[in-house]
């Protein structure tokens, strides 16, 4: 009785006008009854593919999978914490950069006079603190990780990061 | 956008009142109902979204291997299709605050899925291509009586699937094996690809066409004895 329910419902399968109970049906009785999954592959042979298992996958895959794309998510947000942190210091070293502009601004203005010296003096030495990579450190209690960045002003595209637990610092 | 979210909710709707839930569904879960999966993925999105990345990651688990099926089928190449799904649960977070809850996940997930697929089978090489199409291997031959397809392992679907598809477009691929191998209702399918059902029909056509007949010259075993030349 189903078998032939079925095969009047082959052209019509092919033809996508089933409904889609009725298509539903169909795909379960091609999958479970053999003698209708011969002549339906007779009738059209692209029917072998309607039979493709469902597999739910690898265990072990679907864990390596989740662990790498938590892992990528994390590593994302500690990114974009350390940029929101290091923004400050950057308008230190712009700050920085204009204090030392302005000195060689003034010394040039006022002429090569001995008393003009001191104030580039001073600006030379702030210039020499800022050059030493300055540290970030930051704290993230949600990650227990403390996250160290050291950066010179000199190159502000570039920035070293130490993301450190610290149960292992000295 | 707002046609896009019509489209969406006609696709619950359709859902919720299928009688069962196929083998081999979209969610690639089993749950007793569609309605529990649903529920309990909105439950952990709308944890995700208030920055659970533990929910996020029970999501990851529930869904990596259904969508890895799909895209592993599209690209014919498994390896790849674990960078693929990597990349679309990344995305889908990086969205998250995008997603409306009151449509299906997995019709979002899967469409962010299908559409890194079909860029990444764009962008290889002819190069690629050629390398693939070198590399058929002839599946076994199953009995001589009846028509091998009646019998033929499962996994062997998908076997002579990674031979032919190259012969596919990468809407048609996308399409049929959404429809076809996935058993994706038209208008799920439309959702996913972002086309009308009428296009999902017109690729499920073309490319039912261009397997029947790659299957016939190339894999005469699986059709039915009195099929063989
Ligand atoms: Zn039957």
């Amino acid at each position: 009785m189903n078998c032939g329910i079925f095969r009047e419902m082959i052209g019509s399968y092919v033809d996508e006008t089933l409904e889609e109970g009725r298509r539903h049906w169909f795909r379960t009785h091609l999958r479970e009854c053999p003698t209708c999954r011969e002549s339906a592959l007779r009738e059209e042979p692209s029917l072998l593919f309607a039979m493709a298992p469902a597999a739910p996958g690898e265990p072990e895959e679907i864990e390596a999978c989740a662990v790498a794309v938590m892992g990528r998510i994390r590593q994302d947000r500690l990114e974009s914490r350390l940029h929101r942190r290091r923004r400050p210091w950057l308008a230190v070293a712009a700050a920085a950069a204009l204090v030392i502009s302005g000195g060689i601004a003034w010394r040039t203005m006022v002429g090569g006079g001995s008393g003009t010296l001191q104030p580039v003096v001073e600006a030379r030495r702030d210039a020499e603190l800022q050059s030493s990579p300055p540290t970030v450190e930051v704290e993230m209690a949600g990650e227990e990780v403390r996250v160290y960045q050291f950066a010179n002003e000199a190159d502000s595209d570039t920035a070293v990061y130490f993301i450190v637990d610290p149960a292992l610092e000295l | 956008m707002v046609k896009e979210n019509l489209c969406v909710q006609s696709v619950a709707h359709i859902s919720h009142r299928r009688p069962q839930q196929e083998a081999g569904e979209i969610c690639g879960v089993s749950f007793g109902s569609r309605g529990e999966v649903v529920m309990n993925d909105l439950q952990w999105i709308q944890s995700a979204k208030n920055g659970d990345e533990d929910a996020y990651a029970k999501l990851v688990r529930r869904h990596s291997g259904g969508l890895h099926r799909t895209v592993a089928r599209i690209l014919a190449d498994d390896t790849e299709a674990w960078d693929v799904v990597q990349m679309a649960f990344l995305k889908a977070w990086q969205k998250l605050d995008r997603y409306n809850p009151r449509y299906s996940f997995t019709t979002w997930l899967y469409r962010i899925g299908t559409n890194l697929a079909i860029d990444l089978l764009r962008s290889r090489t002819s190069r690629e291509r050629a390398h693939k199409a070198g590399t058929e291997h002839r599946l076994r031959l199953v009995g001589t009586g009846e028509g091998a397809g009646a019998r033929a392992d499962s996994n062997e679907t998908d076997n002579v699937l990674q031979q032919l598809v190259g012969v596919l477009t990468p809407q048609q691929r996308s399409a049929f094996v959404l429809r076809e191998m996935e058993g994706l209702e038209t208008a799920e399918v439309a959702e996913v690809l972002g086309c009308s059902a009428t296009t999902v029909r017109n690729h499920i056509f073309q490319a039912r066409k261009a397997l029947r007949r790659e299957l016939r010259v190339r894999f005469p075993e699986y059709l039915p004895a009195s099929e063989r030349g």
